[in-house]
């Protein structure tokens, strides 16, 4: 079945999420992942949607002209086959948690250890803190780490960022139970 | 003894209050082999409760000593509960639960960090233990099945689940 990618970002308010999903409710889409969450002022949806007689997205994006219409900006991305599933992961999960004063290229400096190591990022929130005076600059990032990267690895390269950045890093193990 | 297929959630058994056992016969015993070998069978998942095994009665086991996780941590081994309650809590803690029932989701979950539970045994002995850490968090997890609470009634945010799951 095909699968889209949904995106909508607007000034937050409430009835956002009734009036998009109303859409899709009445378009018939069922909604797989989505993820949606407030961002300073805006609030912005992600979700992957898909409907067993759509193939399309020129069948259905006029649909969303309403949500244009009360300031919303709508994008849908068409997935190839097979996006919508990921792939299976293994490793240990990480958390890294990075604050300090608000200074440009945190969030890439400290992407960039984990890329260049082909290390996947799962999840990642950054919020600004404090006040105008102050800003503080607070990130949380998740990442899996393959069988050979222990924790001290990691904690060793943000020890070196540490310095230079002039910020706080912490490393962890995220403990994840099956039970 | 065998192992037992695992409940998957929206069975409803996996939601309902399990009764006391006051009669300790050969069954309880039986039920407590089931669901040890269903545990070792999960991959060695490190417990279950009877509900998840479709039984509605108040039994569950516990092994952390065969995970990589618990093996580092003092532990009881296998225990095997029957009637099992938490009568002191301590602490409190912040853990990725996943669970054999809701596959493909885990999710952060407070529970306390040390515990004392009070059980009868597979020999009928009463037994009170002082646990902490993971085979703390292992029986609170547990013991929630048998009151019908999933995992997904205590977190406070979801993520999907990334791990290779050891039973399918």
């Amino acid at each position: 079945m095909q699968h889209f990618a949904l995106t909508i970002i607007g000034r937050d308010r409430p009835g956002i999420v009734s009036q998009v999903t109303e859409i899709l409710f009445h378009r018939g889409f069922n909604i797989a992942d989505s993820s949606c969450s407030i961002l300073g002022g805006q609030f912005s949806m992600i979700l992957l949607i898909s409907n067993p007689s759509v193939s399309s997205q020129d069948e259905f994006s006029e649909a969303f002209k309403p949500l244009e219409e009360s300031n919303l900006s709508v994008f849908i991305r068409t997935l190839k086959p097979g996006g919508e599933t990921r792939s299976e992961l293994d490793g240990e999960l990480c958390m890294i948690s990075v604050y300090g004063a608000d200074k440009p290229g945190i969030v890439y400096q400290v992407a960039k250890e984990l890329g260049d190591r082909k290390i996947n990022i799962t999840d990642l929130n950054t919020k600004l803190i404090g006040d105008k005076e102050n800003p503080v600059y607070v990130m949380m990032l998740e990442a899996l780490l393959p069988e050979d990267t222990e924790i001290e690895v990691v904690e060793g390269w943000m020890e070196e960022l540490k310095q230079k950045l002039q910020v706080d890093i912490s490393v962890r193990s995220l403990l994840s139970m099956e039970l | 003894m065998a192992a037992k297929d695992v409940l998957v959630y929206p069975d409803s058994r996996l939601k309902e209050i399990c009764a006391a056992i006051t009669n300790f016969d050969d069954s309880v015993l039986e039920l407590l082999n089931n669901l040890v070998d269903t545990m070792i069978a999960a991959g060695h998942s490190v417990g279950i409760a009877a509900p998840q095994i479709g039984d509605l009665r108040r039994a569950a086991v516990v092994d952390v000593s065969k995970s990589k996780l618990g093996k580092k941590q003092e532990n009881h081994g296998l225990l095997q509960m029957v009637n099992p309650v938490i009568i002191e809590r301590e602490g409190s803690t912040v853990v990725r639960e996943g669970c054999m029932s809701v596959p493909d989701y885990t999710g952060n979950v407070n529970r306390s960090e040390a515990i004392v539970v009070q059980f009868l045994d597979q020999n009928q002995q009463l037994q009170v233990l002082r646990t902490a850490g993971f085979e703390a968090i292992a029986i609170q997890h547990e013991l929630d099945h048998l009151d019908g609470f999933l995992f997904l009634d205590r977190v406070s945010s979801l993520k999907t689940d990334l791990f290779r799951r050891k039973q399918k």
